[in-house]
């Protein structure tokens, strides 16, 4: 009886090696998928990851926002913000007090004794006006103090080991905010009395004298700054009357409070807020800033390379700018925190420039300087993938629109641009990818000043210090952590910024797609 | 009064004189950005030559290159200025002490003012960088080119291989500080490899591994389908076909792009930032204990020592030497790795005939 024929009856055979080496092609396969599995797999995960360490910090928000609103920090918010109007109101007659000492200085010939002299009855008027809002001032502190300790309280009341065994019941808010409640009662005379004083010290105020009209000018706005002022201070009242502890933050509280906060503050003994806002600006701003320098050198100097340019020019001008893209980021921001921004600080303080708006600079390091060091991170970028769009232009077209007589500019301008807009607005996109993704440069020229940049003055915008997404990460990072809330917010962040690299890719390759031209 | 030649001289139109106009305009752009590019490199190199450089023999400053960064004293002795390293500095002072004892007299100590990193060189960071490029581009590259050949080769073409080529496609163009967060988050904190030359690795071969794999790709698929086909027809497998009819033709092209990963690699300062870079380190990578040890120290780094430099420190004369001459020495080490992809690619360009 002979062996069954165990082979299979197709199996591919060969003289060498037979089966064996269908089974090493196998696993060479094998290998080479297994490889390719594990490589999308990691690159999966860190989507994954980001992902869940991000998102998580919502959920510490809104915790953190409810310890906000019971401990009464939110209790005590206008208080203190009216301390801080009247701060302010402090802090600008001290400016004025300064400048009427500069105009005394300037137009008589009085000395500094004698200007001080001068100025007694406005030092006395500032004085009376920061006397009057004492007991105000006096309540906010006390408040204040108050509430953070009762929020201190409930952070190491739920920290403890019984409160997390479920031994210990929640933390009594409700008690611990009686003393803090109780000043509802009071409130109403202290608002009187405050009021009738201010009111009493800011009309004594017109009997003042002023070394210009100007000054004078800006006193009586000033008065009338901090008579509504002291009107408004029952509003106060009426917002902390109505304030309900109890009333639930709801969790789109948390997102709103992250991608709209207007504030990013971290490890303050009051109250941490994780506002992006100001981030985003900063980023979108430095990056604006960025294109407004690279598009028009990059996409020029691709047009002049590809249709004007001699061959021996092409050769000099392409590698060099390809060798641009190789200089390390790190090294172009230290060029800008050591030689850019001295340099940009003594050009504006030149006289004749100063009708430049922002010039002189306030700040060494600004949008600007790093506005400037990332235009030469994006032109390589737009000017490599501008060529090559208007290299992909058929001849066909140059060479018809040349033979109707159009000359040399009409065809690039009328022709060929139009032809390769896909590419080139696909190069732009790609380029403002990078220049946002930039970490060394904004984080080492950008000022790194946590502000929204303030719209309202203009283009002086330009020359503010500014923070950005990828600089807070890197600055940060270090000193979170981890599964803190401050390490989430930055890890949302960073998934801010991913989606948004993401998004700008996915529109460059659609505004190729788009604008494609017709084939013939 | 016109001669007769003048009137056939070419007159320039109003359109003429516009074209030259715009002409000019653009011709304006590229050198500007040229320009841009030399000042920054030639500040560097005129700069941090007075470092790197010095006027007799060996012309290299040695000392520069091959010794760990020191805190400099700089100090008034007999009316002259003298500057002298940590090292030099305890030992002039251990000195002193002796004399002073041998005289029965006590020591005069000269007060000195010192400036951290200032002395001494950047051997560390040299190697750290090396160690850190190394390391992560054989991860990248074993993974990426692998990745590659499976996805051109031996996927079958739908839509699920195009989602994924898409999928790595935009990756590429993710922010390194992402990358960082991420390596930071998963290695250092989650692993708990804490601040490494392990974890800086994965993290750098994470950020460059899209860009291996689609340059891979592409080179491979660039090689014409009837090399495979003929190999095919021919009788060899589906392995032999890859090895010696694809990748023979494929290779410059994987390797021009793996060499431009290189430079990306040693550029990047984010994603070694909170991974893998320590500012200063006393021992040198190899002087470890054990042998894992090796892998789980931080190592120190050109770009972050440029960092440290030039914004953690307060800025004089002193430390502008170490600023621009650590500068320097990172532009050209980063300046031959790129020159050596883009001579590559020029001469495969112009190798390629099919």
């Amino acid at each position: 009886m002979s062996e069954p024929d165990t082979r299979r009856p197709f199996a591919v055979t060969s003289r060498y090696g037979g089966e064996r080496k269908v089974v090493g092609e196998r696993m060479i396969q094998l290998f080479f998928g297994g490889n390719a599995f594990v490589a999308v797999l990691i690159l999966g995960l860190i989507m994954i990851f980001l992902a869940r360490e991000g998102l998580g910090f919502f959920q510490l928000n809104r915790a953190n926002l409810e310890v906000y609103r019971k401990a009464g920090l939110e209790f005590v918010e206008p208080l203190r913000l009216q301390e801080n109007q009247h701060n302010q109101l402090v802090r600008r007659m001290f400016d004025l007090r300064v400048e009427s000492a500069r105009a005394l200085g300037r137009n008589t010939e009085l000395d500094r004794e004698a200007i001080n002299a001068r100025l007694r009855p406005l030092d006395d008027f500032i004085l009376a006006f920061e006397d009057a809002a004492e007991p105000l001032i006096h309540a906010s502190m006390n408040l204040s103090d108050l509430a953070a300790e009762i929020k201190m309280a409930a952070i190491e009341w739920e920290e403890t080991e019984e409160y997390r065994g479920g031994l210990k019941p929640d933390f009594d808010y409700e008690t611990a905010r009686e003393s803090l409640v109780a000043f509802l009662g009071t409130q109403e005379r202290l608002n009187e009395m405050v009021a009738a004083n201010l009111r009493r010290v800011v009309n004594q105020g017109n009997q003042l004298e002023w070394a210009n009209t100007a000054l004078a000018r800006a006193f009586a706005e000033l008065r009338n700054e901090a008579l509504a002022f002291a009107t408004d201070l029952p509003g106060a009242y009426h917002e902390m009357s109505t304030w309900d502890p109890n009333e639930p933050v709801p969790t789109w509280k948390a997102w709103s409070v992250f991608l709209t906060g207007s504030q990013w503050l971290t490890a303050s003994f009051w109250q941490d807020w994780y506002g992006v806002l100001p981030l985003l600006t900063g980023s979108l701003l430095v990056s604006f800033i960025a294109l407004a320098f690279a598009v028009p050198l990059g996409i020029g100097a691709a047009v002049y390379v590809n249709q004007i340019a001699t061959r021996r020019e092409q050769n000099l001008i392409k590698p060099a700018i390809e060798f641009i893209a190789a200089i390390p980021s790190v090294v172009l921001g230290f060029f800008g925190i050591i030689v850019l921004g001295e340099l940009l600080r003594q050009f504006s303080e030149i006289g004749w420039m100063s009708w430049w708006p922002g010039f002189p600079v306030a700040e060494r390091l600004n949008a600007l300087t790093a506005g400037i060091m990332l235009a030469l991170v994006a032109v390589p970028t737009i000017f490599t993938l501008a060529e090559d769009a208007l290299q992909n232009v058929p001849k066909t077209y140059r060479e018809a629109s040349l033979a109707l007589g159009a000359t040399r500019m009409q065809t690039v301008w009328k022709v060929i641009l139009p032809a390769a807009m896909s590419g080139i607005v696909s190069a732009v996109l790609l380029g403002f990818g990078r220049v946002v993704g930039e970490t060394m440069i904004v984080l080492l020229c950008a000022g790194n000043r946590i502000a929204i940049p303030d719209f309202t003055r203009g283009l002086e915008v330009f020359t503010q210090p500014v923070h950005t997404m990828t600089g807070i990460i890197a600055q940060q990072m270090g000193e979170v952590v981890e599964g803190g809330i401050h390490y989430r917010a930055l890890f949302m962040v960073g998934l801010l910024l991913f989606v948004l690299t993401l998004t700008i890719n996915y529109l460059a390759q659609r505004a190729v797609r788009r604008l494609r031209l017709p084939t013939i | 009064m016109a001669t007769p030649a003048e009137q056939f001289r070419r007159q320039s139109t109003a359109i003429q004189r516009r074209e030259k106009v715009i002409v000019f305009f653009l011709r304006a752009s590229a050198w500007i950005i040229l320009l841009a590019g030399a000042t920054v490199l030639g500040t560097i190199a005129w700069k941090g030559a007075g470092t790197l450089l010095q006027p007799n023999f060996p012309f290299i400053n040695i000392t520069f290159l091959a010794e760990a960064p020191q805190t400099l004293h700089v100090f008034e002795l007999d009316g002259e200025t003298v500057e002298m390293s940590d090292q030099d500095f305890r030992e002039f002072r251990a000195k002193l002490a002796e004399e002073a004892a041998a005289s029965g007299e006590s020591a005069i100590v000269p007060d000195s003012t010192s400036y951290v990193y200032a002395a001494g060189g950047i051997f560390p960071n040299i190697v750290g960088t090396l160690l850190l490029v190394a390391g992560s581009m054989s991860i990248a590259l074993g993974l990426g080119i692998a990745t590659a050949i499976y996805l051109s080769e031996y996927a079958r073409q739908g839509s699920t291989v195009r989602f994924i080529r898409l999928a790595i496609l935009n990756l590429a163009g993710v922010p390194s500080v992402v990358f960082g967060l991420f390596g930071f988050g998963m290695f250092v904190l989650f692993f708990g490899w804490n601040v490494s030359l392990i974890a800086g690795w994965f993290t750098l071969a994470f950020m460059v591994l899209p860009v291996v794999i689609t340059a891979s790709e592409e080179a491979l698929r660039a090689v014409p389908q009837g090399f495979r086909e003929g190999a095919l027809a021919l009788g060899a497998t589906r392995w032999q076909t890859i090895r010696r009819a694809v990748i023979p033709h494929a290779l410059p092209g994987i390797l021009t792009s793996s060499i431009l990963g290189i430079a990306r690699v040693a550029g990047e300062t984010a994603p070694i930032m909170f991974t893998a870079a320590f500012i200063m380190r006393d021992k040198l990578p190899w002087e470890v204990d054990r042998w894992f040890d090796f892998f789980f120290q931080g190592v120190m780094a050109l770009p972050y020592h440029i960092y440290v430099v030039s914004s953690k420190i307060p800025q004089n004369e002193y430390s502008a030497r170490v600023q621009f001459g650590t500068a320097l020495v990172f532009v050209l080490l980063v300046a031959v790795i790129a020159s050596a992809s883009l001579f590559l690619r020029h001469r495969i360009r112009a190798r390629q005939r099919w």
